[in-house]
């Protein structure tokens, strides 16, 4: 049995608990906003977990589920406490729940994807851009500082630079302009990322084990998931085929970061140099297949399942 | 060089210090977290050419990873005290520890311990975690339970395994050498297959002792253990270790 955990209103969620239906494969939903009718126990004898689980109104052993698809929200935000006090009885409750349940899948048998503590590279980008060179992929060339004069020289020797949030956070791509560079000496408050700009196709690429959903995006803007902001269009989207040895790699690099499921940013240059930017641990498909009538969710699905 | 990087309140790391400058270590640099924030100037590269790091820090003294043989990392946080108050000081706080990730993986072996993704120096693992991974490590182990109803607020107090007033000792692991008590060698054994499983050489492992039937049981894990727990002989092999790469100080 498959137990998807989050909203089941967000539209992965809703897509991946559709394909299991169609595969007819059983699964139970965890809502989180249901939070107050369940309950969970997690114990470890000798190193085997186990416990129970009680949503819905029924009670389910962990041993039952063999996948576990997981989408949680801080329940902070969550509307039905948005307004709790701090030391309300329900913010505790939510803290040893969904702790509870979070324990459980870092160390089950169960596939689960994704895992908490594999999805902290990608809280540093330069970190995860350390581990991203290990598996033959270009990086760009990044400098952070919080030195005006180095980020001058930055960009006198690579033209064109973009800079963006070093963490997960605030983490829209600009370009670097004339009118930025006159107030550069803010960056001596806090160190900043700048990246040398590299032309060619923007590519994401999905991976679910070893299966691979590669998307071309085409836009003019520098960030494109901004595009109709920065450039005034909508991105276009469409499915294209990676040679198997980039296939590979990208499966390998999700493997190797410990990730069942990722969204890797790539973009391929003119001379077919492969960037890679970013691997995104809880990647947002549903745009994706949405615009392309790429099989993602099913193949999410399948992997759950075992198959 | 080699670099002692720690808080400027961790005494272990400052006796480990002393200790490491006594036996030689020449020249081992002191970097407090703090220097690191504080009118520090940095410039971190990634690139074609891998990743590079020059922090020149208020003192002028200037940290190259070219040049630097090896570390001690104690770091467990980016100390951010001056721009408190600030507007976007939580923004702030989430990029300076991104920085501080990748800066330390940039950092040459040996080191001890090197960043992961969930810390800065070594994995920092749940108890669950830590007690299952003790049992695939072949240590022996209570039995863990937890549940939405326990009554704890993890961000005030810490789990524990055992008891509260329950008897502990602690050893530390340093590679393929255990310091402490002496015990069995299958707790020796477990404990250095524990460190070696969760990637963190330098690892302090609390155990369990003189129960009637079960006479050592893992009992808690920490890869920031108080490093004068392992005493001089601690000192030495760490000595031994960091000097590997002796020929890149200047």
């Amino acid at each position: 049995m498959i137990l998807l955990c989050g909203i089941p209103t967000e539209t992965p969620i809703a897509l991946v608990r559709e394909a299991l239906e169609s595969n007819g494969t059983r699964y139970v939903v965890l809502n989180q906003r249901k939070y107050a009718s369940m309950k969970m126990s997690l114990e470890i004898r000798a190193g085997k977990p186990s416990g129970k689980l009680q949503l819905n109104g029924d009670s389910y052993s962990v041993d039952d589920f063999t996948g576990v698809f997981t989408r949680l929200m801080d329940y902070h935000h969550l509307p039905e406490l948005q307004n709790a006090p701090a030391d309300s009885p329900d913010l505790k409750f939510c803290c040893n729940l969904f702790d509870t349940l979070t324990r459980w899948a870092e160390i089950s048998p169960a596939r689960v994807v994704n895992r908490v503590a594999p999805m902290g590279s990608n809280f540093s980008k330069p970190f995860q851009a350390q581990l991203i060179k290990r598996y033959g992929f270009e990086v760009p060339e990044t400098l952070i500082t919080n030195d005006p004069e180095l980020v001058r020289a930055f960009r006198a020797r690579y033209g064109r630079v973009i800079y963006k949030s070093i963490s997960g956070v605030r983490s829209i791509v600009q370009t670097l302009t004339d009118d930025d560079m006159t107030r550069i000496d803010n960056i001596r408050w806090c160190p900043t990322q700048f990246q040398a700009f590299v032309e060619g196709t923007n590519v994401r690429v999905h991976t679910i084990g070893d299966k691979v959903f590669a998307t071309a995006i085409n836009t003019e803007a520098t960030d494109y998931r901004y595009a109709k902001r920065q450039s005034g269009d909508h991105a276009e989207l469409r499915e294209v085929e990676l040679v198997d040895d980039l296939a590979e790699m990208c499966v390998n690099l999700a493997a190797g970061l410990g990730l069942a499921f990722a969204g890797i940013d790539l973009k391929i240059t003119p001379e077919n140099d492969v960037y890679c930017f970013e691997v995104n641990p809880s990647p947002a498909f549903s745009y994706y297949e949405s615009q392309t009538g790429q099989p993602i969710s099913r193949a999410v699905a399948e992997y759950l399942s075992g198959q | 060089m080699w670099l002692m990087i720690c808080s400027a309140q961790d005494t272990s790391a400052l006796w480990a210090y002393q200790g490491l400058l006594a036996r030689g270590l020449h020249p081992l640099e002191l970097v407090t977290a703090e220097m690191l924030t504080l009118n520090a100037k940095w410039e971190h590269t990634v690139g074609v050419n891998g990743a590079n790091f020059n922090v020149t820090l208020a003192d002028g003294r200037v940290i190259d990873n070219r040049l630097v043989s090896g570390v001690v990392n104690r770091l467990t946080h980016v100390p951010l005290d001056h721009l408190a108050g600030a507007p976007d000081f939580e923004y702030a706080q989430q990029e300076y520890s991104a920085l501080f990730m990748s800066w330390l993986k940039a950092l040459p072996s040996p080191i001890f311990n090197g960043v992961q993704s969930h810390g800065l120096s070594g994995a920092w693992r749940h108890v669950s975690e830590w007690v299952w991974m003790a049992a695939q490590a072949g240590l022996p182990t209570p039995s863990y339970q937890q549940s939405s109803h326990d009554g704890i607020d993890e961000s005030q107090q810490l789990r524990r395994i055992v008891p509260a007033g329950t008897p502990t000792t602690m050893v530390i692991t340093l590679g393929d050498r255990v310091f402490g008590p002496n015990m069995p060698a299958q707790i020796g054994n477990g404990c250095k297959e524990l460190a070696r499983i969760s990637q963190t050489p330098l690892l302090g492992i609390e155990l369990t002792v003189g129960q009637a039937h079960v006479p050592w049981s893992f009992a808690g894990a920490t890869p920031m253990p108080d490093l004068r727990l392992g005493g001089e002989p601690l000192l030495d092999e760490l000595a031994r270790r960091l000097y590997v790469n002796r020929r890149r100080s200047n």
